[in-house]
């Protein structure tokens, strides 16, 4: 999983695209006016010659649906966007704040390693006491 | 006969790595830090070893040289893949690019900024991305001549976005070593805990024992005892199962 901001980022790349694949559908598949009663639309549809048509026009209710799933995948990502952009790390620290914190962190983490070691050694010999005593017992 | 030509796919093979990583041994790196050992007694005590790059050694011998780091270019340029690199790569501004810039605080927050000003500011854009491209849409089906001023805010409005979210790199950077660091600090914790639980169980198994051990002095071979001492063998069977 890519962090925040490139999801961010790849969001925003995805709008661009569906900007383009909405034109994209609505200049494909629009439906054809005659612009005067004497205009007639050509059937194009019979052409063989199995050349991708330029306008390839669909029903007008697959048409309408197109470009309402279109439309609303668009406010989605929108909305997709702007909660990415709610959820970036460390909106209220500034770069100020980040150095103080990664300096406390560092002691603490110190401290712990020391902790730790201590704690270490303390298993140790009571181990150590425990192995003693139990070489030294006869088992019933 | 002969192959006609060399096997052509040893050309395209991934290239084998610089020979020099041979002289990495161990043996080569105990000589090369004694040696930066007695170059730093030499020329001077008071250099801080842990600030600065370990100096140069001018006459190394033939097998040591490459494990001496060569110097920064001087000029701050690098050439990877014939690339130019800048060893610096700061980011170039909206307005060095020639593009637009749209949101203020113009330059990169100061150091005590906070950096929710840019989240407000994304979001800005994020709806105006959308709000552009509805105009887009509408100039389109007036006039699709004028398309060209629209696309152009667009793309604006675009490389903008990418530029706050380039720029919030560092800051991202910065928070997730906080994060990375805080979750060691709670695995280390975590650790300690264990082992002193660990060192516990095993106090009381002594003390434990230790009963077993006086009650055995006091009354020799007592049944009781024994079964005393058959629940400490129990306990330890288990602990260590």
């Amino acid at each position: 999983m890519a962090d925040r901001l490139t999801q961010l980022q790849d969001a925003v790349d995805q709008l661009a695209t569906q900007f383009l694949a909405s034109v994209h559908f609505v200049n494909k598949h629009h439906e054809l006016k005659t612009l005067s009663p004497k205009d007639s639309i050509r059937d194009t549809k019979k052409d063989d010659d199995g050349a991708p048509q330029e306008v390839d026009p669909l029903p007008a209710d697959q048409f309408k649906a197109g470009q309402t799933e279109l439309a609303q995948d668009l406010i989605v990502k929108e909305q997709q966007i702007e909660y990415l952009i709610s959820m970036l790390p460390g909106l209220e620290n500034s770069e100020n704040d980040q150095e103080k914190r990664m300096k406390e962190l560092e002691e603490e983490l110190k401290v712990a390693e020391e902790e730790r070691q201590q704690a270490l050694k303390e298993k140790e010999e009571v181990l150590t006491k425990l192995e003693g005593i139990i070489r030294s017992i006869k088992r019933p | 006969m002969d192959e006609p030509q060399p096997e052509p796919r040893l050309t395209a093979t991934f290239p084998s790595p610089p020979p020099f990583w041979k002289e990495f041994t161990e043996e080569n790196l105990t000589r090369i830090s004694e040696l930066r050992v007695a170059q730093s007694g030499e020329a001077s005590k008071k250099a801080d070893p842990a600030a600065s790059l370990p100096a140069r050694i001018l006459d190394l011998p033939p097998e040591l040289r490459y494990l001496q780091p060569p110097e920064e270019p001087a000029d701050g340029i690098y050439r990877s893949f014939g690339d130019l690199y800048n060893l610096k790569n700061p980011l170039p501004s909206l307005e060095e690019m020639g593009i637009e810039n749209l949101y203020t605080p113009p330059s990169t927050p100061s150091h005590s900024g906070k950096y929710s000003d840019r989240a407000l500011v994304l979001k800005r854009i994020a709806k105006s991305l959308l709000l552009n491209f509805l105009e887009l849409l509408g100039i389109l089906s007036h006039n699709p001549e004028q398309y060209d001023e629209k696309i152009k805010d667009l793309r604006t409005l675009f490389i903008n976005f990418h530029h706050i979210i380039n720029g919030y790199r560092p800051h991202q950077a910065r928070e997730s070593l906080i994060l990375m660091m805080e979750e060691q600090l709670e695995r280390s914790r975590a650790e300690t805990r264990g082992i002193r639980e660990g060192k516990e169980k095993v106090e009381v198994i002594l003390e434990g024992l230790g009963k077993v051990k006086m009650g055995e002095e006091v009354v020799e071979g007592g049944e009781e005892v024994r079964e005393e001492g058959w629940d400490v063998w129990e306990e330890l069977d288990r602990e260590f199962a």
